[in-house]
């Protein structure tokens, strides 16, 4: 399992992980906004909350 | 923003000196409030409720502040245009507030450090003193204050004629501005007195708007049944309208402001260890129940009335009144109706100014001295919306302002969630709770959702 707070890179696991739920956020706003205008971007509808709540529940673990 | 990597040991915190304003608080004052809590901690529920009703303070300073004139202008549009269906997003709004508000609570209570002094050590100067402090707070209370003087010289104004006598705008802009100065000023002053006499202020204030907004819904009448569906059924308006208002509304109840007044307020009564459950509770009855009742009352009365009227409603919280008004009967119910609102823009300009001269003094490292004059230049700064009596606040600065703030809450909000999980801030004090950093992520989530809708509109990519 990623130890979230050990350091990879320049940044420690917790905050690479905002970085990418934030990509999943737009992801996932991006697709909603394509649904909703033609009803096309399903791919990006269904991968941007999938990655969101993943990232979310991995995020929430407290640091041991 | 590097996160923690280490388990190095955290600061003593015996070792961090108190907070400047917290001095005025004595050490003998400090500890009998301490005893008290003791006490309170072995007495009945409803002893110990009203025991820390009495002692909170910062969570009913943070509720005034943040139940300002956009807030109560968004539930009298919500309660005229969609009635009771929108009240959900009341409650599951603050209701995430609540969770960043806790982290605050904890940097107060067990870490005792100056949060932006934090931020700067450990995110960087952009996060801490440019994001948080100068624009995140300062620039909102100094801007943002046009709109409450704008909306509490029209009040007086509209109520003046109910009482018999006429006070424009031109006029009246002295007394709000010397109601709110003398309230502001006195905050840090003849020891704990100062604090106690802004904190009571706030409180009589948002129990006068409980009271009076209480009143007009019961001669408007209540449809229940709506109104519980309202409460707990999750309804939006359909297409990208709905997702535009959850966004907003769901990231936007509370704030940076918020989180960084709250922060300063508990430091400056001298909140420590002991103080964190009082610090919770305060959050929940001084922040978080006053403000869903209140809005509760804004929406319902326009819900039971603009709502039913139909057609189209105007715009701006002095017309919704305006348009309020004849529909709630009785003189001496407008003049109920006109009081409680004027009580809006009141407080949120005392909470804001104390927020932005805090915030100011933190970003640049000024060392707050409650009766320097630096410290009453800076609280006094947002009085100069006192200028929206007679100009338009300018809105390339609205504008600058607010795109700034869509694109930096949620940085601020990573700083924060990163703060509270950090072993090098908070040693064995940091967040344990799996629960309380989800519920924190969430309203990153949102946050973020509000940075991208923003961005996603300036490209053209957002439905429209």
């Amino acid at each position: 399992m990623i130890d979230i707070d050990s350091r990879y890179g320049p940044f420690s696991g917790r905050v690479w992980g905002l970085v990418i739920n934030f990509g999943a956020n737009a992801l996932a706003l991006y697709g909603l906004a394509g649904f909703l205008r033609d009803g096309t971007h399903l791919v990006h509808l269904t991968v941007g909350p999938i990655v969101t709540v993943a990232c979310v529940l991995l995020l929430a673990r407290p640091s041991s | 923003m590097t996160g923690n990597s280490d388990a190095t040991p955290q600061t003593q915190l015996s070792d961090l000196p108190r907070y400047p304003i917290a001095e005025a608080v004595s050490p003998a004052e400090l500890e009998a409030e301490v005893a008290e809590l003791d006490r309170l901690s072995n007495s009945s529920p409803l002893r110990r409720g009203w025991g820390y009703l009495r002692l909170g303070g910062p969570g009913f300073i943070d509720a005034a502040t943040t139940l300002g004139a956009g807030t109560l202008t968004a539930s009298m549009l919500s309660g005229a245009m969609f009635g009771y269906k929108t009240l959900w997003l009341i409650w599951v709004s603050m209701g995430l507030g609540v969770f960043m508000m806790a982290a605050a609570a904890r940097f107060t209570c067990r870490g005792g450090f100056r949060l932006i002094v934090m931020q700067n050590r450990h995110h960087g100067w952009i996060v801490g003193s440019l994001m948080t402090g100068l624009l995140g707070t300062g620039a909102v209370a100094i801007i943002f204050n046009y709109g409450q003087y704008s909306l509490g010289t029209h009040l007086i104004e509209s109520l003046a004629p109910m009482l018999g006598f006429e006070f424009p705008r031109q006029i009246n802009w002295v007394v709000f501005m010397a109601i709110t100065s003398f309230i502001t000023l006195n905050y840090g002053q003849r020891g704990k007195k100062g604090m106690v006499l802004v904190e009571s202020f706030m409180k009589l204030c948002i129990t006068v708007m409980l009271f009076c907004f209480g009143i007009c819904l019961l001669l408007v009448g209540v449809d229940w049944g709506a109104m519980v569906r309202g409460a707990f059924i999750p309804w939006l308006p359909a297409g990208v309208e709905g997702i535009d208002l959850f966004v907003a509304s769901s990231a936007a109840a509370i704030g940076v402001m918020d989180w960084v007044l709250f922060q300063y307020a508990g430091l400056a009564r001298g909140w420590g260890r002991k103080h964190e459950t009082l610090a919770r509770f305060d959050i929940l009855f001084g922040l978080f129940l006053p403000f869903v009742l209140i809005n509760f009352l804004v929406v319902a009365v326009f819900a039971g009335t603009l709502h039913q009227v139909g057609g189209t409603h105007p715009e701006t919280a002095t017309e919704l009144a305006g348009a309020l008004a004849p529909l709630l009967g009785p003189t001496w119910s407008q003049v109920l109706f006109y009081i409680a609102f004027l009580a809006v823009p009141i407080t949120t300009t005392v909470g804001m100014s104390l927020a932005g001269a805090i915030a100011i003094h933190e970003a640049l490292g000024w060392e707050p001295d409650t009766s320097s004059w630096r410290w009453r230049a800076c609280v006094l700064l947002p009085q100069i919306g006192f200028l929206a009596v007679w100009y338009p606040r300018p809105v390339w600065l609205v504008i600058a302002i607010a795109a700034f703030l869509s694109l930096s809450n949620n940085i601020v909000g990573w700083s924060f969630y990163l703060l509270l999980n950090d072993r090098k801030v908070l040693g064995e004090d940091r967040c344990k709770s799996y629960g309380w950093n989800a519920g924190i992520l969430t309203l990153i989530c949102l946050l973020n959702a509000v940075a991208l809708t923003y961005i996603f509109n300036r490209l053209g990519w957002w439905v429209r």
